[in-house]
């Protein structure tokens, strides 16, 4: 079997386990409304993953993402309090002003050379201060930004239980990996992550293939965005505080690796609702939000090292096997 | 092989920095040949194929392909006309299958959708693979495959680009035996079908075996243009070697068997899966061993055995009667080891220090006074020992080693060794990309040590250093050593016909 | 070298230009008695923690978790004080087992990141995470005051003529790290190991060795900082040194440590965290709101190693040619 199969049958075996154990010790768990309020969860880490899963597999990461989620609310914040446009124009720059972030992004790591992670780690501050700066002032006072429109607030609901938002998740993933798969942008995509001298010299632009994943990400961030500020009918400074790390701890779990070439949308997807059944359980049992930071960066950490050595293992499998070929010929 | 020429390099000159590489050299390469290409090392081969490569730019002469004059400045210039290069590093992408490795960049799609027609390129990588009878599978990942597979897949790449001309680069360094019997069976069914080869070796059995004609280049100039017909072992090794007459100066070594010496250095057994098998030599006090073979022989990767750079699987060593496990680098200095990798900028020295931290490097023991402290002067005075030891220009002791020049550098990477008591000194191809004087005096240097009773292991490709400088020579071949010279008069015919097997071909 | 040289005249100018602008501009609060010791201050944590994470960027590692580590180290600091009732000896105790956290959460970044190739920028991304709970645990969220004993505060206030103790203790430590990585066989190493592993590795250093040690270093200086943070402010709380990751990756890159490892002097990393000082002070004075500062500092950090870049492209292409000599044929 593929030993990207063998990877994600991992990951959701290790969610399985965590459904398990969580089930076990309560019967609310796996109530219906339960489930779904966990799939809204992941939705919104996953709709950012499947444009960050893109990032990594080229290799590259981004730690700006929550920063860019409070930009994007605040910029339509603006738009919905100071001008009468409507709502879906406001929904329109929103993602344009995901998809800029995004660009910036890009456009530092792939012409300016940057390293990637201090480049996002950079705009992570950036935009996070060019939101407080456009935040809308009540008496020099930043408070949450309102936004009741019925016709926003709609997109929070659902339809016979299943939020929107659900299903747009599953639309993108089901795009996403299409994407990945049935595109020459998404070969393009493993090709730069894996060996991005051949990448070159097939003639693939690089630059732009890693530009392309750096906007998409803008995009999808957008997107939750939407529904995140839908859902609580305002956005405040501090949205999408920690987001980053759950993006990435949801793309890790599910198989990508951090030197890119390999993992998937549908990973992600594992990752997401992993990460999403685990905060749940952990709220369900009223653990404290700080040993959710414990846990969430030692589960990071557990499967990065766990990656590195089964990777190594199945390498020295794979080299041990040509060497007893080449041997037995002799 | 036709007589329409599909390819014509005239009158190329280049040099670098002033240095003349190659000097009016001529390559012709016909429809439906084989042309080998055939030079020691230094010889210009690839620095001409770079050349036809767009990988450098020719200073004079002129590139015809098909009868009409070309520039080729870039790979993508090279892979339009219709020319694929293979080298050594391959350019295949592990996680992809042999079918997306092969329509790279250029994948069949769907109508106008831009989706990736998965089956048609399944089934016209398969028609390709039919085609060319190569033993691949379309959906076969190619990191699961080994380089043999790998590299046919990029010969496939190259074929389904519409390449009229492959060249390969040493290609079967790294294959096994069958591996490199298929694809022999490729390259003539290829050149039946009307495709040119440009083969460069240096292993003669394939040369003999395929080629339809035959360039030797020799000091960057062509030497001989050998039909098929004419094609006969020791011409060949003659020719590339450049001397006529087997006795004349520097290709005839008479060995004389040292004087009672202390056994310094005993290897018994010593094997590595996949690398090398049951090595076993001694090395007496004061000898140079020079170890010839092929690329891919398994010299390098016995000497890093031997050093303790990497792990060998079972056998032997004993220095001077006790046992030695290289369980450590620093344990093996220790002992009196050093090593002169053959990768000399990637490590050999740290390109951002300066020579007098290069020269420290190995010997802090020495220097340091308490365990932690360093003064600076013990350390300059080191380097300045160094700098005049080894003649290193310019003799600044704070000039990055990076902005040497090749000859430099390597005398930076012998200095620090020389200050250390060294028992076995290990260099392996130690004067590659470096002029004249410089070898000289790193020749000067190693009998010196020799002189004193080091052990001197030297791995080279260049017979004419291993001729003058060692005291024995074994020669490997596929992991093994196959032959040992140490007494009577060896010959460079003699180790090349060693190192590449040709007694086999001649029998 | 005349080149290196160069750059230290040009930061000292630009530093004194710096100070020279702040005074024009704002002449009645920047010159002042209260606001230079404000800047010494800020100065003498970020020098202090820059003295132990230039370690690890020096091999073009990074450490990211510093800034929680802060936090963990002037918790345990405080609460160990408190709990042996402000005795003398608390001060001791507290201080010990802060440095003890510093060092093995240093030491199991070095091991990660060597033995488990796990990307330096993670691990240390993913503690800084989980370093931060466990400091939210520990003081069960609640901001813990130190008043005394008199030990404890003067560690921060304290005056030894014109400047407070904080300025000497930044001296003294900067100028272990000075000797460490000058005078040293360990500092050679470390340098070695940035510039070339490999070459590295086959002289016989233990890269590995040097790795550990490198990041256990500095999770030192970031618990060192931590209890000077908590003197100063004469509390401890999970949000203590948040933030100073930022402002001393700045000042050590734009004082001329390359991110890749290799190259950089501690002296000019003191430059840069004076002139980070002087930023911070001077974008307060100015009125840049906090919240606000973000976007000028990544803005700095994407310059810093922009320029940095852009002279080791060009640096690559000097040792390049220079190397060149007569090209090798095999």
């Amino acid at each position: 079997m593929k030993q990207s199969t063998v990877r994600k049958l991992i990951s959701f075996g290790l969610l399985m386990v965590l459904v398990i154990g969580f089930s076990i010790s309560s019967n609310y768990f796996l109530s219906s409304s339960n489930i779904f309020a966990i799939f809204r969860d992941a939705s919104i880490v996953g709709i950012i993953g499947v444009g960050l899963t893109y990032v990594i597999l080229t290799a590259g990461i981004d730690l700006s993402t929550g920063s860019m989620m409070a930009l994007v609310g605040m910029v339509m914040a603006n738009i919905y309090q100071y001008t009468l446009l409507p709502i879906w124009v406001m929904l329109l720059i929103g993602i344009a002003a995901g998809m800029t972030a995004g660009l910036f992004n890009g456009f530092i790591v792939t012409r300016l050379y940057l390293p990637e992670f201090i480049a996002t780690l950079s705009t992570m501050g950036i935009y996070r201060a060019l939101t407080y700066i456009i935040a809308i002032k009540k008496n020099g006072l930043i408070t949450s930004q309102p936004m009741k429109t019925a016709a926003f607030v709609r997109l929070s609901g659902e339809i016979k239980g299943i939020y929107y938002v659900i299903i747009i998740f599953i639309i993108m993933v089901v795009i996403g990996q299409a994407i990945l798969k049935y595109t020459r942008f998404g070969t393009n995509l493993y090709a730069v992550g894996s060996n991005i001298k051949a990448a070159r010299l097939s003639g693939i632009n690089t630059g732009r293939t890693r530009m392309t994943a750096y906007v998409i990400v803008g995009f999808c961030v957008a997107v939750a965005t939407v529904f995140q500020t839908a859902r609580m009918q305002c956005t405040t400074v501090l949205l999408g505080d920690g987001m980053e790390f759950n993006v990435i701890a949801a793309v890790v779990v599910g198989g990508c690796a951090l030197d890119g070439g390999r993992g998937d949308v549908i990973g992600t997807l594992i990752g997401a609702l992993f990460m999403a059944a685990l905060n749940n359980g952990i709220y369900k049992f009223q653990i404290n939000a700080s040993y959710q930071l414990i846990i969430k960066g030692a589960i990071i950490i557990g499967i990065v090292v766990f990656d590195s050595w089964y990777n190594k293992k199945m390498e020295q499998a794979s080299a041990s096997r040509r060497i007893k070929e080449a041997v037995n010929e002799q | 092989m036709s007589s329409e020429v599909i390819l014509e390099a005239k009158n190329i000159y280049k040099s670098f920095s002033q240095v003349p590489v190659l000097q009016d050299v001529h390559l012709e390469v016909a429809k439906g040949e084989v042309h080998a290409l055939m030079g020691e090392n230094g010889a210009g081969k690839s620095t001409l194929i770079k050349i036809l490569t767009g990988a450098y730019t020719k200073d004079q002469g002129s590139i015809l392909w098909k009868g009409q004059e070309v520039e080729i400045n870039s790979l993508k210039d090279c892979r339009q006309l219709g020319v694929s290069c293979i080298y050594q590093e391959l350019s295949v992408i592990p996680v992809l299958t042999v079918a997306q490795n092969i329509y790279l960049g250029r994948e069949p799609k769907i109508g106008k959708t831009g989706l990736i027609d998965h089956k048609r390129m399944n089934r016209m990588t398969q028609a390709l693979i039919d085609q060319y009878n190569f033993p691949l599978h379309p959906k076969d990942t190619v990191g699961d495959l080994g380089i043999g597979l790998r590299q046919l897949t990029e010969i496939l790449k190259g074929l389904s680009a519409r390449s009229e001309l492959l060249i390969m680069d040493e290609p079967t360094a790294s294959l096994s035996g069958k591996e490199a019997e298929i694809l022999f069976g490729i390259i003539e069914s290829l050149k039946e079908k009307g495709f040119s080869v440009i083969y460069i070796s240096h292993r003669l059995e394939e040369v003999y075996r395929l080629s339809d004609r035959l360039t030797i280049l020799r000091d960057g100039k062509n030497k001989a243009l050998l039909s098929r017909q004419e094609i006969e072992p020791l011409k060949m090794i003659q020719l590339m070697i450049g001397k006529e007459v087997d006795e004349s100066e520097g290709s005839v070594k008479i060995l004389t068997e040292k004087k009672e010496s202390k056994t310094a250095l005993k290897v018994e057994h010593l094997t590595c899966k996949g690398k090398f098998e049951d090595v076993s030599f001694t090395v007496q006090e004061g000898e140079i061993i020079g170890v010839g073979g092929l690329i891919g022989a398994g010299r390098t990767e016995l000497v890093r055995c031997i050093y303790g750079a990497d792990k060998y699987d079972s056998g032997a060593i004993y220095l001077h009667g006790k046992k030695f496990v290289p369980s450590s680098i620093r344990k093996s200095i220790k002992q009196g080891l050093g090593f002169v990798p053959e990768d000399r900028r990637g490590q050999g020295f740290i390109p951002l220090l300066s020579v007098k931290r290069n020269t420290a490097l190995t010997n802090y023991d020495l220097i340091a006074k308490r365990a932690l402290a360093i003064t600076s002067k013990e350390e300059l005075d080191m380097c300045l020992k160094a700098i005049r030891k080894m003649d290193i220009r310019p003799d600044d002791p704070d000039k990055p080693v990076g902005l040497l020049s090749g000859g430099n550098q390597q005398k930076v990477v012998l200095g620090k060794w020389l200050m250390r008591e060294l028992k076995v000194l290990i260099v392996d191809e130690p004067t590659a990309g470096i002029d004249v004087g410089a070898k000289d005096e790193i020749y000067n240097l190693l009998r010196m040590l020799a002189d004193n009773g080091v052990v001197v292991i030297l791995v080279s490709s260049d017979l004419q250093e291993l001729l003058r400088v060692s005291d024995r020579i074994l020669v490997m071949r596929k992991g093994k050593i196959i032959k040992e010279f140490s007494e009577g008069t060896v010959t460079q015919a003699d180790i090349l016909e060693a190192a590449s097997g040709l007694k086999e071909v001649r029998s | 070298m005349k080149r290196i040289k160069f750059e230290r005249y040009s930061k000292v100018l630009l530093l004194l230009l710096f100070i020279a602008v702040l005074t024009i501009l704002k002449p009645k609060s920047f010159p002042t008695v209260g606001n230079i010791s404000n800047v010494l201050w800020s100065i003498s944590v970020i020098g202090i923690l820059v003295s132990g994470t230039v370690f690890p960027l020096l091999l073009g590692g990074i450490d990211l978790s510093i800034g929680s580590l802060m936090g963990l180290s002037a918790c345990i600091t405080v609460i160990s004080i408190q709990k042996l009732n402000y005795a003398n000896q608390s001060v001791f105790l507290g201080i010990g087992c802060a440095v003890i956290a510093g060092l093995v959460v240093g030491g199991f970044h070095g091991v990660v990141v060597t033995v488990f190739k796990v990307p330096p920028f993670l691990v240390t991304f993913a503690t800084q995470s989980i370093v931060l709970g466990i400091t939210q645990v520990l003081t069960n969220n609640k901001i813990i005051s130190c008043l005394s004993p008199k030990l404890f505060t003067s560690i921060g206030l304290g005056r030894i003529g014109p400047f407070t103790f904080p300025i000497y203790l930044m001296l003294g430590i900067v100028l272990i790290s000075y000797f460490v990585l000058n005078k040293t066989v360990f500092g050679r190493y470390v340098y070695a190991v940035g510039g070339n592993i490999e070459a590295a590795r086959i002289s016989g250093i233990d890269h590995q060795f040097v790795t550990v040690v490198s990041y256990m270093i500095s999770g030192l200086t970031a618990a060192i900082g931590g209890v000077v943070l908590a003197s100063m402010t004469q509390q401890g709380m999970a949000s203590t040194g948040s933030g100073y990751e930022t402002d001393v990756i700045t000042a050590a890159v734009v004082g001329g440590v390359s991110l890749a490892g290799g190259e950089g002097k501690i002296q000019d990393a003191v430059i840069g965290a004076i002139l980070v000082g002087l930023l911070n002070n001077g974008m307060n004075l100015v009125g840049v709101p906090s919240t606000n500062q973000g976007l000028i500092k990544g803005l700095v950090i994407i310059g810093a190693v922009a320029l940095d870049v852009a002279n080791k492209n060009d640096n690559k292409i000097r040792l390049f040619k220079a190397g060149k000599g007569v090209k090798k044929d095999v």
